[in-house]
């Protein structure tokens, strides 16, 4: 049986992901670095709150919330005529909620340790928050950024529970790479286990040394 | 009219700190805003510049309102050079890169007399990161005056460099922002800094304003004390008469006495009133002894100078020191 379906469905939903996650969470996660406001700690405990739960309750909820009868599955129904379950749109909305933290984190961090009296420069300078941002505190993140944008990609393919609960197991629909092991495994077909998780394995470390790399001479060059 | 900047503004920073001041300071030369640390000084300037929320302020630059009730001008349309304490430079641009920043909001086509001014050729194509804390400093100065200021704030802007660096760098502070002809409030701790350079002191002290002091200028003084290179003088004033006629390195109220480091590797001993001159000051002296060094009276203190010389016991000497120091603090 052929692999490829599955792993171009992973490389999609993990691309649209990342998209839209750095969309939603550069703005939060300047938000969360800058505000003053008493709510910010409710604020970082929702968004951290996909590291602590187990994938098969957020799975669920999202599955509540994604039927026909709910508010957000009906209007999706009428809207498109699908299903927002079982479908791509599904595991896209799914994933966006689950890798949250992992987009969030490392920009709000690095908003965070750029310094104040240089955003103050900058506005001395004639800049005005708008400009300042996009001209130095975007700069200055950008290690964060990209973190945050591999950070994203890598936990989307790494993804299961929330997968399985929110988008079953449909060929070329709904099943990623993990699940193809997992049913994989569950026929007694270990050559294809065994090549996808081999490069998995692979890919993913690779990933992370990188980023690790990275990070690392960034650190030295700020010194 | 006028030329200046009025204010009043008040604000509060927790239980302990609060900040009450108003005055006007005339937009002329360089202004020292002087005080000890925690006193105030760094929040009014910040205040002052709009980047601070203060509880109730007023301020107005020549005609411009900045602050009044319902009003607060953002910090990018008051044109004012900020210099921060730590310099504040922007990591990710080289040294060029950060002296355009602001000229090219501020629509400046040119900054040559500043770079010129300032010694920065040289540092144009570096990283910010590679800049020693003098060159740092320069180009923070730069960076604001670049971008044609109404006025220049510095905050302490030689903080936490050594006294030979400091000294190295006040002149390039008096040249630029001379060459760029703009008036400045030149916060600091030290009267010494300001010294040479400032045109009027204002004194800050926990959360408010404590007067003007007469800028350092030619003052009479008596001296009280010499004991080796140390030196207690009491300001008498301007008027001639009595005392000895000094420049000091810092800034002094009337009457009080303060303490000298005296050089005595510097002094230029001369047999007659050498009258008006650069030195600092000229201390009249009678020869006591000459069996180790010169053994000198100077007002009823006994002074020794390692050296000798055909001078008689009893003979009149006049002592040119070119340069007090401040006391070693």
């Amino acid at each position: 049986m052929s692999v490829w379906p599955a792993v171009f469905l992973t490389l999609q939903l993990a691309a649209v992901t990342t998209v839209i996650l750095l969309i939603i969470a550069l703005p939060f996660a300047w938000w969360l670095a800058t505000t003053r406001a008493r709510s910010r700690p409710l604020f970082e405990a929702i968004t951290a709150l996909p590291l602590v739960l187990p994938p098969t309750v957020l799975g669920f909820y999202l599955l509540i919330l994604m039927a026909p009868s709910a508010p957000l599955g009906g209007l999706w129904v009428r809207l498109t005529g699908d299903t927002l379950a079982f479908s791509f749109p599904g595991l896209v909305l799914a994933s966006v909620i689950y890798s949250f933290p992992f987009a969030v984190q490392p920009l709000q961090t690095a908003f965070a340790s750029v310094p104040r009296p240089v955003l103050d420069a900058a506005r001395t300078l004639g800049a005005s928050p708008r400009d300042a941002f996009f001209s130095v505190s975007m700069p200055l993140a950008r290690r964060g950024l990209i973190t945050a944008a591999v950070l994203s990609f890598a936990h989307t393919v790494g993804e299961f529970g929330v997968i399985l609960m929110v988008g079953g197991n449909i060929p070329g629909k709904t099943r990623v790479i993990s699940i193809e092991v997992f049913s994989a495994v569950e026929t007694l077909d270990y050559r294809t286990a065994h090549i996808l998780s081999f490069w998995l394995l692979a890919l993913s470390l690779i990933v992370l040394v990188l980023v690790y790399a990275f990070n690392r001479r960034g650190g030295a060059g700020l010194g | 009219m006028a030329e200046t900047l009025e204010f009043r503004i008040r604000l509060r920073r927790g239980a302990l700190f609060s900040l009450d001041v108003a005055e006007g300071v005339p937009l002329s030369g360089i202004t020292a805003l002087i005080g000890p640390s925690g006193g105030g000084k760094t929040t009014l300037l910040r205040a002052l510049a709009g980047l601070e929320r203060a509880d109730e302020a007023t301020v107005r630059f020549r005609e411009q309102t900045w602050d009044a009730p319902g009003i607060r001008l953002a910090p990018e349309d008051r044109h004012v050079g900020f210099v921060f304490q730590n310099p504040a430079l922007f990591p990710h641009l080289s040294v060029a890169e950060n002296l355009r920043y602001g000229a090219r909001r501020r629509e400046v086509k040119s900054y040559d007399a500043i770079v010129d001014a300032l010694d920065l050729g040289a540092l144009m194509t570096r990283g910010v990161a590679d800049l020693s804390g003098g060159e740092a400093r320069r180009v923070a100065l730069g960076r604001a005056l670049a971008s044609n200021p109404s006025v220049l704030f510095l905050d302490e802007p030689l903080n936490g460099l050594d006294t030979a660096r400091k000294a190295e760098l006040l002149p390039y502070i008096g040249r630029a922002v001379g060459e760029a002809k703009v008036p400045a409030l030149y916060v600091t701790h030290s009267a010494t800094e300001v010294a040479t350079l400032a045109d009027r002191v204002l004194g800050i002290a926990g959360g408010r304003l404590t007067g003007w002091r007469s800028p350092p200028a030619r003052l009479r003084a008596v001296v009280t004390s010499v004991t080796g290179g140390l030196m207690r003088v009491r300001i008498l004033g301007a008027d001639p008469g009595q005392g000895a006629d000094m420049t000091l390195p810092l800034v002094a109220r009337m009457g009080e006495t303060v303490g000298l480091g005296l050089p005595l590797d510097s002094v230029l001993v001369s047999t007659s009133d050498p009258g008006r001159s650069d030195a600092s000051l000229c201390l009249p002296a009678t020869v006591m002894g000459t069996s180790g060094g010169l053994e000198l009276d100077v007002f009823g203190q006994r002074v020794t100078l390692a050296r000798g010389g055909p001078h008689a016991v009893g003979a009149r000497l006049w002592l040119s020191v070119l340069r007090v120091l401040p006391r070693p603090d």
